[in-house]
């Protein structure tokens, strides 16, 4: 017991400390949106000081993130839900075909996901902007789902893949058409996968930055454009786009802490099954 | 997803200018212009420099931490949840999260060395420290990545076969490197692969960063196609050169592919 301890408190201090740098400038990032400027500019930086919650205030009701915040959700909300429905779908239907005739597809799908995203990024643009679908919500999302479709249907197709194929075929002998043994029986049982899939979905259409720097615009800049444009350049604000950042990140990070299982669980799938 | 593509190559095509309306066909006029130019050679050059070194660190270090990970017995899933938040914090953010720790003056370290009497370097200034820089945020953000799927892969070993090395006298080291690793080898090519692609596009962080600088120091190939596209408004030019890039992309992808399925010819 005495050398396990001796080998395992420091691996564990090992690690400790590594996790404490990794986390060290999500950490500076929050206390300099407490900050009064003249705390932040300090030099050498100060970890302790008197903190205050203007500036957090002042982002939300001030300067109009309420507003990118909603466009936000809007977008990320409805991409989710289409992506993930569509591509439960046509997971499903890959998943019960031969497997050389769904093989192909499936490469195909995986070809998709190496795509620079910047090539799609300018037919979009260029057809959205010959459409006059720059700055609506209905360009953004059609984006988002177009580069998220392969990545939920792949993901969904190994969730499908571990039903047993007697549970189909008993169904079906039960008096099933095709449509109920999809939902009543395929569905229900890969509700666990469904979830994982729309976390990552969420975390996509949230995160997205390129898509919505070329396509939205002044009605519907999402939060990460907001802030880009915001926090870069002018030192001055500082502890705004402090507050801003951290506002941003809270909600996601809050969901998927609360959702945490699910999604450890589902990259590992995803990954070892790749 | 094919009909942008398709267009996208049609473009490609094209002398197409945004900011003065031009639209003829000039074939592979936009191809041949690029070959010519150094300024995308230097960027190729940069991109692969950035991508090998950062891949590289990531799953070294993310190796080393899943296998240390792996030996530890308590307080695992903790340190597991929280080395995973830089991977889902929206990459924009990370960036500025980062330029306050990197920036010159009155960033994190830059402060504290001041404080401590040494001068530091311009991380973000400085063209060599910049590249340094945008590597270690991408490690920062997708060394979690690199972590939980190797940390998931270790713990499919077979258990035996460790048990049966470990009685054959192998120590903590050999048996990573001759048992395990080898054990998910498939996985650890399908990661390096995937993380080979992604990194290849990555955009948010260096251009919320450093925006390509100082001067072109960190424009990868894909801050390159931003720039034609959305501030020269040459649209042609820059689809071609994202028809290349994905050439060059697809190529890599499919050695290792290969690499894989000569091995692992049941995956599927």
């Amino acid at each position: 017991m005495r050398r396990r301890l001796r080998t395992q408190l420091p691996l564990f201090l090992l690690l400790a400390g590594f996790t404490a740098v990794n986390l060290t400038p999500i950490i500076w990032g929050f206390l300099t949106s407490l900050k009064q400027p003249v705390d932040a500019f300090a030099v050498p930086p100060e970890w302790i000081f008197q903190p205050t919650l203007t500036f957090h205030a002042q982002v939300w009701f001030e300067k109009g993130f309420g507003a990118f915040l909603v466009n936000s959700v809007v977008i990320s909300v409805c991409t989710v839900l289409t992506s993930v429905s569509v591509g439960t779908m046509a997971a499903y239907g890959l998943a019960r075909l031969s497997s050389r005739t769904s093989r192909g597809l499936l490469f195909g799908l995986l070809a998709m996901r190496m795509f620079p995203h910047i090539l799609l990024a300018i037919p979009f643009f260029v057809l959205a902007k010959t459409l006059g679908l720059i700055n609506t919500y209905l360009a953004m999302i059609l984006a988002l789902v177009a580069i998220n479709q392969p990545f939920t249907i792949w993901l969904m197709r190994s969730f499908f893949v571990d039903v047993p194929h007697e549970l189909y075929e008993a169904a079906s002998i039960d008096g099933c058409n095709a449509w109920q043994v999809f939902s009543r029986v395929a569905l229900p049982v890969v509700r666990p996968g469904l979830w994982v899939t729309a976390l990552f979905s969420l975390l996509l259409a949230y995160n997205e930055f390129l898509f919505a720097l070329v396509l939205t615009g002044p009605d519907t800049k999402t939060l990460p454009v907001a802030i880009a444009e915001y926090g870069g350049e002018d030192i001055n604000y500082w502890s705004l786009s402090a507050a801003a950042a951290v506002g941003i990140m809270l909600p996601i990070v809050m969901f998927m802490m609360l959702l945490q299982r699910h999604l450890v669980r589902g990259l590992a799938l995803g990954a070892v099954k790749g | 997803m094919v009909y942008p593509l398709g267009y996208a190559i049609y473009l490609s095509l094209f002398n197409y200018d945004l900011g003065n309306g031009a639209h003829d066909f000039i074939g592979f006029g936009n191809y041949g212009a690029l070959l010519a130019e150094q300024r995308f050679w230097n960027s190729l050059d940069r991109t692969v420099a950035i991508v090998l070194a950062a891949v590289g660190l990531e799953f070294g270090l993310g190796l080393a931490i899943a296998y240390g990970l792996y030996r530890l017995t308590f307080g695992v899933r903790t340190l597991n949840l929280l080395l995973f938040l830089p991977n889902i914090v929206t990459p924009v953010v990370a960036a500025l999260f980062l330029r306050w720790i990197f920036m010159g003056r009155w960033g994190l370290i830059a402060g504290t060395l001041i404080g401590w009497g040494i001068f530091p370097p311009d991380f973000l200034g400085d063209p060599d420290w910049a590249r340094a820089t945008v590597i270690l945020a991408d490690a920062w953000q997708f060394t979690p990545f690199m972590i939980m799927v190797l940390y998931a892969g270790l713990n499919t070993v077979d258990q035996s076969q460790i048990e049966a090395a470990q009685i054959d006298g192998a120590g903590v080291w050999t048996l990573l490197f001759r048992i395990m690793m080898p054990a998910i080898q498939p996985l650890i090519v399908f990661v390096l692969a995937i993380r080979l692609m992604d990194a290849f596009r990555f955009f948010d962080t260096i251009y919320v960063m450093t925006g390509g600088g100082p001067g072109s120091a960190t424009e990868t190939i894909t801050l390159y196609t931003y720039a034609l596209a959305f501030r020269l408004l040459q649209v042609g030019k820059a689809c071609a050169l994202g028809v290349l890039t994905l050439l060059f992309v697809a190529l890599l992808t499919a050695l290792m592919i290969r690499f894989v399925y000569r091995r692992e010819r049941g995956a599927f």
